[in-house]
């Protein structure tokens, strides 16, 4: 039931612009994976070939090894869950999911085995002769799911599904989502701006900028080694620190004012690199003079498990450092703070990270 | 797993779902049929008639602009194009002045304001001919609803259809009394759109009803207005049943409208190629007019 | 929020007065004729012409509505009528509907040019076209048909122009999710789109209906054999007659007659009618 998916030197164009240029990405079966990056990346546009609703200019897409580029999305064989559901309104719930099993002529016995089982699985047994407006957000969300459910198609396409529900309805989604992959192990393709629905989703995320790759790897991969600074920056909540790179002795880098830490990367990259950043969890809040630099609390956000202090520093520029939930530090304090240069990462004028030798 | 190697498809552009396709014309083709066969055919085949010295059998010789010349050189036709512009002067204003005026009396959710709404646009779903049938009734002298009233106050009433200087006032008043109703409803409508808190800040800038009407009201509903009046000399510049039925383009031609002349030409005196030529004339006028009226309102607006 | 009422209206001023009894001077004058028309209908024609004011008092008969179920072909018009604007509706909404799927939704060579001439379409008045066509129909020995009747509305614009503006409305999501269950285009039009156009067929098709129904210079001068009369033209027929042959009352009683299914008509789908016709103005 479960595909492969292969996506080969794609390319597509509106007119003059390049939308998306030789792409190849190859996705295993069973695979969950995320296309994650910012409005207009490209990630729904890349979703949406896959899918057959955008045409391609040059290259292929297989799947199991077959092209499918040149047939229409109904003879794909894939399901996709759009972000607004698109239920047919005036459909009943059960004639929603009965709909693309009829229209490849699937005998009535088994399209109403398959949306019982769906429907059981989804938890949506009672709606079943409901229609779409009569259900909450949550429901309908359910009842797209199940809609491609029933389909058993080769793979799963999500565009941006949760992003029309209020914050507590997501996380709960979230793991639903997350249980059916687990339930059904079929290939999933999940399209989200949401960095945290794709570092607790994925098992593969590719994180797409300017219609572009830029990384593509496990969550933790793509968190603790970052490939480029716009994924460093994009991935971890708060936004990772930034600064610019003055010069470097070694491993030593020297940041501004008398602030120098001591890094992982290799001496010969060293002096590559333009710029250093620094996640706020390998910050920490000293008293003042006895750590790396010294500043000013601006900000001070109490997030309930720990607070994040926004520190400003004599050049003007504000560090984001973790602190203790209990913490008795006020806005005003000055502090001082200290750097894990250990976890430092270092990215050169072009944004690419510079290898780090392992840690010690 | 051992990947199957891709059948050898040359590469080549893939259509996507939405990409232009001539089947996807079979779902306009069958109105793009009668559009083209009773439309564009008859509007140019009629430009052509128009040529021609034609009857209702053939089509005749050639004669360029004989036509066209032969109507401006005809008193009657002149004078029921003069006719038509009186009529339009007649009823246009007064359909849209009217029709504000109800609009602004009959913006409420009362009982009544709803009662009567319905009351003023119910004479705009009846046909010409039953319209001109009660309005004959009402202006006829001896048993007419106008001579009862006049005789009521110990006068008579004055003929109104058998007078040339009132037959066309006469079927003015028709005319309004059938068409009050879509200006009215176009101004509710565009009334209905001004969001409230417009007039809530000009009640706390101590705005009177008065100026609230000036100042806010009117100048929401300019491009309303506009509209109602151009749509209402495109259709009264087309007067036809009214003339015909209450009093046959007369007394003395004097409510000869354009179309009366074009059915009396092309379907009394079947000539074809005169009437058409009437048509084109009639279509150019209405164009023009309501062209004209877009544009000096439109620069009024933009000088405002 | 909308200002569903003029405001600054709280007090009650002598302005206020004034508006009221002008305003209830002109429902006055909107319905006193038809009151009229109606009165004079519940008479006997001889008393009526002998002494007008008869119309005041009773007896009130009810013999005219009698004798139009015997004589004049009233019946034989409503009926003519009833075909030829059931016909017309229906092949509307058929026609406009496909093109509106078409225009709004598909991509085919030369659509945004075809649409605007179809727009153009709008502009042109029935008298710029009316004389070619009855020449054609001439030809094609269409007059005094049904279909001679029916077949110049269907090549309206407006339908079309509404539809196109309806299904553009609707949410593309849908079309895809459809495309992805592997429906055909057509599939797609006649069972997930269509049905959510439901209040625009409403609309298009009440207006198509009260158009057809109300229409007079066309079947004026196409229908001109009795028996073909729409029910206008029939009715337009007896108004020269009524001195002569069927007196006043019995014209009167024909004309509440022909009025009053459409206007039981107006009455129970009022609001659907003036949207038709206020969106029709507006187009």
């Amino acid at each position: 039931m479960t595909a492969e998916i292969d996506i080969r030197n794609v390319s597509k164009s509106y007119g003059p612009l390049k939308v998306i240029e030789n792409l190849s990405l190859s996705i295993p079966a069973h695979e969950f994976v995320v296309f994650l990056g910012p409005s207009g990346c490209g990630k729904s546009t890349l979703l949406r070939m896959i899918a057959g609703l955008e045409g391609i200019d040059d290259g292929e897409i297989l799947i199991n090894g077959e092209r499918v580029d040149p047939l229409p999305p109904g003879k794909r064989g894939l399901a996709m869950v759009f972000q607004s559901y698109a239920l047919y309104p005036h459909m009943t719930v059960r004639q929603n999911m009965a709909f693309g099993l009829e229209n490849l002529a699937t005998p009535a016995p088994v399209i109403a085995e398959r949306i019982a089982a769906a429907a059981r699985m989804l938890e949506i047994d009672h709606l079943l002769d409901r229609k779409p407006g009569q259900l909450s957000g949550g429901q309908r969300q359910r009842v797209a799911i199940g809609r491609a459910v029933v389909k058993e198609p080769k793979a799963f396409l999500f565009d941006e599904p949760l992003s029309n529900l209020d914050a507590a309805l997501r996380a709960r989604t979230r793991i639903e989502i997350a249980q059916l992959h687990q339930r059904l192990r079929a290939t999933m393709i999940f399209v989200t701006h949401d960095q945290i629905e794709a570092m607790t989703l994925a098992e593969r995320i590719v994180v797409m900028n300017n219609r572009r790759i830029e990384q593509i790897g496990p969550p933790m991969e793509i968190y603790d080694q970052p490939a480029t600074r716009f994924v460093a920056s994009f991935v971890g909540t708060p936004q990772m620190n930034f600064f610019d790179v003055r010069g470097a002795t070694g491993s030593q880098i020297r940041l501004d004012g008398t602030l120098s830490l001591s890094t992982r990367v290799d001496p010969i990259d060293a002096g590559r690199a333009a710029a250093l950043g620094i996640r706020c969890e390998a910050v920490r809040v000293t008293g003042e003079g006895q750590g790396d630099a010294d500043g000013v609390i601006d900000v001070l956000e109490r997030l309930g498990d720990r607070a994040l202090a926004h520190v400003r520093l004599p050049g003007g520029q504000t560090v984001i450092a973790n602190e203790i939930a209990q913490t008795k530090q006020r806005v005003g304090d000055r502090v001082g703070l200290g750097f894990d240069g250990a976890k430092a990462h270092l990215f050169d004028a072009a944004g690419v990270a510079l290898p780090l030798r392992s840690a010690p | 797993m051992t990947a199957r190697s891709a059948p050898s498809i040359k590469r080549r552009r893939t259509a996507s779902a939405n990409a232009p396709d001539w089947r996807n014309a079979l779902f306009v083709a069958p109105y793009l049929f009668f559009f083209v066969t009773l439309l564009v055919f008859p509007l140019f085949w009629g430009i052509w008639l128009s040529f021609h010295k034609a009857d209702i059998f053939t089509n005749g010789p050639f004669i360029g602009l004989g036509n066209y010349l032969r109507l401006f050189n005809d008193a009657v036709f002149l004078q029921s194009v003069g006719n038509t512009f009186y009529f339009v002067l007649l009823t246009v204003p007064t359909l849209a002045l009217l029709g504000l005026f109800l609009a602004l009396s009959l913006n409420s959710n009362s009982r009544l304001a709803t009662i009567l709404r319905g009351l003023f646009f119910s004479s705009s779903v009846l046909s010409v001919t039953i319209v001109t049938l009660i309005w004959r009734f009402v202006f006829i002298p001896q048993y007419g609803l106008l001579s009862a009233i006049y005789k009521l106050f110990g006068s008579e009433v004055p003929s109104f259809l058998t007078d040339p200087n009132l037959a066309m006032i006469a079927i003015a008043i028709t005319t309004i009394w059938w068409c009050i109703g879509l200006p009215m409803m176009l101004f509710l409508a565009a009334l209905q759109q001004i969001p409230a808190d417009i007039y809530e800040a000009a009640a706390l800038d101590n705005a009177s009803r008065w100026r609230t009407l000036i100042s806010i009201t009117l100048p929401s509903i300019r491009r309303t207005f506009v509209l109602v009046v151009i749509i209402q000399i495109v259709m009264q510049f087309q007067l036809f049943g009214q003339a015909w039925l209450m009093t046959r383009g007369g007394p003395n031609n004097t409510t000869r409208a354009i179309v009366l002349h074009i059915y009396d030409l092309a379907f009394r005196r079947w000539d074809v190629g005169m009437g058409a030529a009437a048509s084109e004339v009639l279509f150019v006028l209405i164009l023009a007019a309501a062209t004209i009226q877009f544009l000096t309102s439109r620069s009024a607006g933009d000088r405002s | 929020m909308s200002a569903r009422s003029t405001p600054g209206a709280a007090r009650r001023g002598f302005g206020d007065h004034i508006i009221l009894v002008a305003v209830l001077a002109l429902s006055i004058a909107m319905i006193a004729p038809a009151l009229w028309v109606i009165g004079l209908s519940l008479k006997d024609n001889h008393e009526v012409m002998a002494n007008p004011n008869s119309v005041f008092h009773p007896p009130y008969i009810i013999d005219n509505y009698v004798n139009i179920l015997y004589g004049g072909g009233v019946l034989r018009w409503i009926l003519n009528s009833l075909i030829v604007s059931v016909g017309l509706t229906f092949g509307t909404l058929l026609l406009s509907s496909l093109a509106g799927y078409g225009f709004a939704r598909l991509d085919f060579p030369g659509r945004n040019i075809l649409f605007i001439v179809v727009l153009f379409g709008l502009a042109v008045p029935e008298q710029a076209v009316i004389v070619a066509r009855h020449q054609i129909f001439s030809l094609l020995k269409f007059h005094n048909t049904y279909h001679g009747i029916i077949l110049p509305g269907l090549s309206n614009a407006f339908g079309v122009f509404l539809m196109t503006q309806y299904f553009r409305a609707i949410p593309k999501e849908l079309d895809e999710a459809a495309l992805i269950d592997n429906a055909s285009r057509f599939k797609i039009f006649w069972k997930v789109l269509l049905p959510l156009t439901l209040p625009a067929q409403a609309t298009l098709g009440i207006f198509t209906f009260l158009l057809s129904w109300n229409d007079y210079f066309w079947p004026l001068i196409s229908a001109t054999e009795k028996n073909m009369y729409t029910l206008t033209v029939g009715m337009a027929s007896m108004q020269v007659n009524f001195a002569q042959s069927e007196g006043v009352g019995f014209l009167m009683a024909q004309a509440v007659f022909a009025g009053a299914p459409i206007f039981i008509v107006y009455l129970f789908f009022q609001k659907y009618i003036v949207t038709a016709v206020s969106g029709a103005a507006v187009r």
